[in-house]
């Protein structure tokens, strides 16, 4: 057997992820039972029945939904410590790059966080009604979101099933192409101007948000998030690791580095996410979203003035930028 | 009296599983109560009168069936809403007075007030406007576990009005009151329905037999409304 899925952390990872999706595959077969059947201007025991039987849905997906995120975390912190078995592979990075799956698996995990945040931003408003007005709405998107968890829990065994520890892998040190020389940078940008973009794209992000403009702020949003992995990756992570050749978006979440890199991230992802999903509302469903957008902003400052933080820190101790 | 329909309660029934047996507790009850109205659901326990309080009172959900209270459906309220429901409009008080014992009367009374986000001022005023209006003011600082049962359920009616409701519903008032205490306690109904408190009782009671304030007594039987029989009715036969 596959050396990989007898290491503690990938059990568990691969144990919970299966438990969920067994409790989602339950609450699927359910929530077809009720869309088929729902009527929710009808007093008939029929309908009462599909009522409690939607609450129960709902409460199983709001578990689900947030072990979830807890597994994401979880998901990096496993492939990171299989660092010791992956030859070659120093952190996360290198794991992750074992085989065609990993990039794949994880791009997925960062798309599925979206839809379970518009998921339960979708059920707050609807729980928050009287008649449940969406409940159609979030029960396909429910349906949209369990047959793409069901893709990425096919993948995620794949994943882990196909990790070679006899085959070397490139690990951050040359992954990202700075041994090569050649720009790593999106757009053939330098590194002022990513920075200035940065900033830039913040500031717009942020009057944005203040002045209600909705498609500006999931422009700016979107191109914010573009642009704030490339400067985490090559600007303000060597800060984070105080080498400047040092490019990698996974070992700063490593003990060495006081995992921080779970602040960083799931500050920039979560404050994004939900900004974007707090503007869809506003646009789509007409509802004022004031609460959710203010977490966004919250969350994307603490983590503009975090990486900020530590270029500021380190020029304080050492008189000099990387 | 006002002639406007509080309560409009349209084809409602109830059932418990369990197992395979299947207990249907009410079945098709039609009934409409006017605003400032006292009526008597009459009948031996397991006739259905809690569970048809309950559902009135949206701690209970139908099996099917609607629930009208001023014309809106509570029966499908979400959790939200129907705590605020009974928060704004509803007052109940128990056959055992459900107090927390070692609370004092007057902690006792302010609890259905926390949630409204009341001044300390404002919820002390209401507190002893309400304790006044229950008789039992001179027992503000007693824990409820030192109080007598005549005692008790007039807190417990103190807690009932406390957040102005505009219906009280009344599960088995009596049934732990001795008979002076009983009398106490419906001299306070009667004022309350005075005050224009729509007022629903389930006893068994025969004291609520013919009580001047009563509109209607309905007699249950079995999970069924046998008939409403008018109390002046009732008072002549």
């Amino acid at each position: 057997m596959n050396e990989i899925l007898l290491n503690n952390q990938v059990i568990v990872y691969l144990l919970s992820e299966s438990i969920l999706f067994g409790l989602l595959f339950i609450a699927f077969v359910i929530t077809v039972g009720i869309l088929v059947g729902w009527d929710f201007g009808s007093y008939s025991e029929q309908q009462f029945r599909l009522e409690r039987r939607a609450y129960l849905v709902m409460t199983i997906l709001l578990f689900v939904f947030t072990v979830k995120f807890l597994l994401l975390a979880y998901f990096v912190f496993a492939i990171d410590s299989l660092s010791l078995l992956v030859p070659g592979a120093m952190c996360a990075a290198g794991v992750i790059s074992a085989n065609d799956y990993g990039m794949l698996l994880l791009f997925l995990k960062l798309v599925i966080l979206f839809f379970l945040l518009l998921w339960m931003a979708l059920n707050r408003y609807d729980l928050n009604a009287k008649n449940y007005p969406l409940f159609r709405i979030k029960s396909w998107l429910f349906i949209a979101i369990f047959l793409v968890i069901a893709i990425e829990t096919g993948i995620d065994f794949a994943y882990f099933g196909h990790i070679d520890t006899l085959e070397p892998v490139n690990c951050c040190s040359t992954l990202y192409g700075q041994l090569e020389g050649a720009n790593p940078l999106p757009f053939g940008l330098n590194t002022m101007t990513l920075l200035i973009l940065f900033y830039l794209l913040y500031v717009v992000v942020m009057g944005a948000a203040l002045s209600s403009q909705r498609i500006l702020f999931v422009a700016a949003a979107l191109l914010f998030v573009f642009i704030a992995y490339y400067s985490v990756v090559y600007f303000f992570g060597t800060y984070i690791y105080e080498l400047p050749t040092h490019n990698c978006p996974f070992c700063m979440l490593q003990k060495e580095y006081y995992y921080v890199g779970y602040l960083v991230w799931g500050t920039l992802f979560t404050g994004t996410y939900l900004g974007l999903i707090s503007s869809v509302m506003e646009m789509g469903l007409k509802v004022e979203q004031g609460r959710e957008r203010s977490v966004a902003l919250i969350l994307l400052s603490i983590f503009v003035l975090l990486c900020t933080a530590y270029v500021a820190v380190y020029y304080l101790r050492n008189g000099v930028f990387l | 009296m006002i002639d406007d329909v509080m309560i409009i309660i349209e084809n409602l029934n109830k059932h418990f599983r369990s197992g395979d047996a299947l207990s249907k507790v009410l079945k098709d009850i039609n009934l409409e109560i006017r605003a400032g109205e006292c009526i008597v659901l009459k009948g031996v326990s397991g006739s259905g009168k809690t569970t048809l309080l309950s559902i009135m009172a949206g701690l209970d959900r139908p099996s099917s069936g609607k629930v009208l209270v001023e014309g809106e459906s509570i029966s499908k309220l979400p959790d939200l809403h129907i705590s605020h429901f009974r928060a704004q409009k509803i007052g109940m008080i128990f056959q055992h007075f459900n107090l927390f014992d070692h609370l004092t009367a007057a902690e006792n009374v302010m609890i259905p007030l926390i949630p409204a986000g009341l001044s300390m001022d404002e919820v002390n005023q209401k507190v002893q406007k309400s304790l006044k209006l229950a008789n039992i003011s001179h027992k503000t600082q007693s824990t409820a576990g030192r109080l007598s049962g005549g005692e008790k359920q007039r807190v417990a009616i103190a807690r009932a009005l406390v957040s102005d409701p505009a219906i009280i519903l009344c599960d088995e008032p009596t049934a732990n009151l001795d008979r002076d205490n009983s009398l106490k306690f419906i001299d306070i109904l009667g004022q309350l329905h005075d005050m224009g408190k729509t007022i629903v009782v389930a006893t068994h009671d025969p004291l609520f037999d013919s009580l001047p304030f009563v509109s209607r007594i309905i007699p249950m039987e079995d999970g069924s409304l046998v008939s409403t029989v008018p109390n002046d009715t009732l008072a002549e036969s």
